[in-house]
């Protein structure tokens, strides 16, 4: 099983697909449930306190806006821990945790620097793209150097 | 209680910022509640090919679509916050067209803010006020004459103003530099009634305003206490007398400035800031300090001075007195230090605030500030248009709470 | 105005069940879901089910979710317990930002639902064409190309 960091990072079919394939993704929710289960000062809505955007300066310079910061506190910790990313880049009505375009644009260019394997491909529009989208996803996620399904 | 006033909000990043509870707080605290349009997926899609302004961020393009929902009257709302992060060129633009669009296409007051990590509700607080105000005391701010004796105070950071009005006249004042709030208060409070000839008891409504406004209300036991955004827009179209129909409002004060769009007396859409107290009174108050004279002479000396003879930059307030002491040092006149100093400060309002509201004629100046008229001819030429300081501008605060203060007076 | 904050629901996962099929209702899914939840909460909601217990049972329930209809339930991770006050509907005034972004992949919900089938059909060994990298970039115009036009246009 390899943990596969899904782009967009909220999205319901890489989720979905990753998971059924027999992997770990990795995407928003991981990061937002860790803040939602600790304990700490109370940030509503999704516990990101002030703090977050200066744990983010590793990520981006501080002329960066506090809201890219912020999120790449959530994602560069994810990108770290990837073994492999599914990228889907016509992702533009991606929101909130995927609503910053600056930010996405980071994320991308985090994830294509490690090296990883990355699997780019955009959304299906017709029946037949749906064939070669799920079977470029699955694939991939079994030619991974821990891939397979589990 | 009344109801909560509902606070539409428009915006991109804060939950990521950290700060969104800051908004909740700052809403909470003037009893208003805030709240994101409802939208579906399709409307974001329309919305955004309707209003045209192709942005890539999908969090910028949804602010677009329930900003677009607001002026359709799909959604009802009593304001709207538009807040986005601090230093994001995308977001800027957006928070400015929308910003625009949505005062032009209603008549909802807005308020526009860009925040970063260390915004605190706080520093929102008097935004919210203002807002709040305006949705829940249009009848209030719709009076145009003082009627009976009335007392406001303006608690500023530099300085405590008060004033008397009887039967729509002012009848006395009163001015002093803020040390003690509560002692600078009744000082002024005892000059205002002097002059007056009158006494506490037979004043019959008090309102406060500024920064102590709160302390000193609770003192003078006020009819009502309220932040400066709106009482100073009422005061300035009532002493301008043009209370009917557009106008701007400008106040450079002590510690931030407020740049106003009014509407028939009442805020439409405002801006407060300076980053620094370089883009205030602050800074004028320390040229003038530095050039040996009062501050009331500041002005009189700028205007024979030629700003451009000197170049200066009071972003920074420690940045803008390093180039005042240089000018100094290389021989320049003290006139043209003084009329750098102006111009230095109106282009800073200028570029930081005047960029963030629509300029509708008249430009009335305001505030202790509005005195110095070197500061006042350097904003015309910025603006190109001629700038109006009424009578009393200095007092403007106190003058609009006297005139909303008349609206507690039993029977009225 | 800084507060404590103690989470709820501490150790526990919560996922998104959503059905998209023609011949299984979200109450009919949670109906089947009840049955074989064993602890695990389950919440119905407009387009399926949300689940939050302890990780292995919820990875046990979720497989036995998707066993009712493998090609018409899919499965997302959530970060907030179902019913949060912070995320729900009646509290924001609308719909959080994430729900749109579900609106946007369930209209092509039924492609890759068609896929898993094709798949299916064609089994394991069957060559399925991968779908085109997103990455293909049109090819520049060759120099010695444009250099063949110039010359053509000036003789």
């Amino acid at each position: 099983m390899a943990k596969v960091f899904i782009y967009p990072a909220t999205s319901l079919i890489l989720s979905d697909l990753v998971a059924r394939f027999g992997h770990k993704p990795l995407g928003a929710a991981l990061g937002i449930r860790e803040r939602i289960q600790t304990a700490g000062v109370d940030s509503p809505p999704l516990q990101i306190t002030p703090e977050e955007p200066k744990r983010g300066l590793k990520y981006a310079a501080v002329e960066v806006p506090s809201g890219v910061r912020g999120r790449m506190a959530i994602y560069g910790p994810l990108i770290e821990e990837a073994e492999a990313a599914v990228i889907v880049t016509d992702a533009d009505l991606a929101f909130g945790c995927m609503g910053c375009a600056r930010t996405d644009e980071l994320i991308l260019f985090s994830l294509r620097q490690s090296g990883i394997p990355i699997l780019e491909l955009k959304y299906p529009t017709n029946e037949e793209e749906g064939v070669q989208f799920v079977a470029a996803i699955k694939k991939f996620l079994a030619g991974l150097p821990n891939g397979g399904e589990a | 209680m009344s109801r909560k006033v509902r606070i539409a909000q428009l915006s991109c990043g804060p939950e990521y910022s950290g700060v969104q509870k800051e908004i909740y707080d700052a809403a909470e605290a003037v009893d208003a509640e805030v709240f994101f349009p409802d939208i579906a997926l399709a409307d974001v899609e329309r919305a955004v090919d309707a209003f045209g302004l192709d942005v890539r961020s999908a969090d910028l393009k949804l602010m677009i679509a329930r900003g677009k929902a607001l002026v359709d009257g799909k959604v009802d709302a009593d304001g709207v916050f538009i807040g986005t992060c601090f230093r994001c060129a995308e977001a800027a633009i957006v928070r400015n067209e929308l910003r625009r669009y949505i005062h032009e296409h209603s008549r909802l007051p807005v308020v526009s803010y860009s925040f970063t990590e260390r915004t605190t509700a706080g520093t929102l607080l008097t935004r919210m006020e203002a807002l709040t105000t305006i949705a829940r005391r249009r009848a209030l701010l719709a009076r145009e004459e003082q009627t009976g004796i009335t007392m406001g105070v303006d608690s500023g950071s530099s300085t405590t103003k008060a004033v008397v009005m009887k039967d729509n006249k002012i009848v006395g004042t009163g001015w002093l530099p803020t040390t003690e709030v509560i002692k600078s208060a009744e000082g002024t409070v005892a000059q205002a009634l002097e002059m007056a000839g009158l006494t506490r008891e037979d004043i019959q409504a008090v309102g406060t305003t500024g920064y102590g406004r709160f302390l000193i209300g609770k003192h003078l036991g006020a009819d009502l206490i309220q932040e400066e955004l709106t009482v100073n827009s009422k005061g300035a179209v009532y002493l301008a007398g043009h209370q009917r129909g557009a106008s701007t409002v400008i106040d450079i004060g002590g510690m931030d400035n407020k740049a106003i769009s009014v509407l028939d007396g009442i805020p439409g859409t405002f801006t407060m800031g300076g980053i620094c107290a370089g883009a205030s009174g602050r800074f004028l108050e320390m040229t003038a300090k530095r050039l040996g004279v009062d501050i009331t002479e500041l002005g009189p000396l700028a205007m024979k001075g030629m700003g451009k003879n000197v170049s200066m930059n009071s972003y920074c307030i420690v940045f803008g007195t390093q180039s005042l002491v240089n000018a100094l040092a290389a021989g320049s006149s003290r006139e043209d230090v003084a009329a750098a100093a102006c111009h230095s400060v109106a282009e800073q309002v200028f570029e930081q605030q005047l960029q963030e509201i629509d300029i509708k004629e008249p430009v009335i100046m305001v505030g202790g500030t509005s005195l110095i008229e070197g500061l006042v001819y350097a904003m015309g030429q910025l603006l190109q248009t001629e700038i109006l300081v009424p009578p009393y501008s200095q007092y403007i605060g106190a003058v609009g709470s006297a005139l909303l203060a008349s609206g507690f007076i039993q029977g009225e | 105005m800084m507060a404590e904050y103690s989470p709820e629901y501490v150790g526990t996962v919560t996922r998104y069940v959503f059905v998209e099929s023609p011949s299984m209702t979200p109450g009919e899914l949670a109906l089947r879901a009840y049955e074989a939840s064993e602890g695990v909460l389950i919440k119905e909601t407009c387009f399926g089910l949300q689940v939050t217990g302890e990780p292995e049972a919820v990875d046990r329930l979720i497989e036995e979710i998707r066993a009712f209809d493998p090609n018409h339930i899919f499965v997302k991770d959530r970060g907030f317990p179902p019913g949060d006050p912070r995320r729900c509907r009646a509290n924001l005034g609308g719909a959080r930002p994430g729900y749109l972004g579900h609106e946007r992949e369930f209209r092509i919900l039924r492609y890759i639902t068609h896929g898993l089938e094709e798949l299916d059909r064609r089994g394991e060994e069957a060559e399925v064409p991968e779908a085109a990298p997103a990455h293909e970039k049109k090819p520049k115009l060759d120099i010695r190309r444009l250099q063949e036009l110039i010359e053509t246009e000036e003789s």
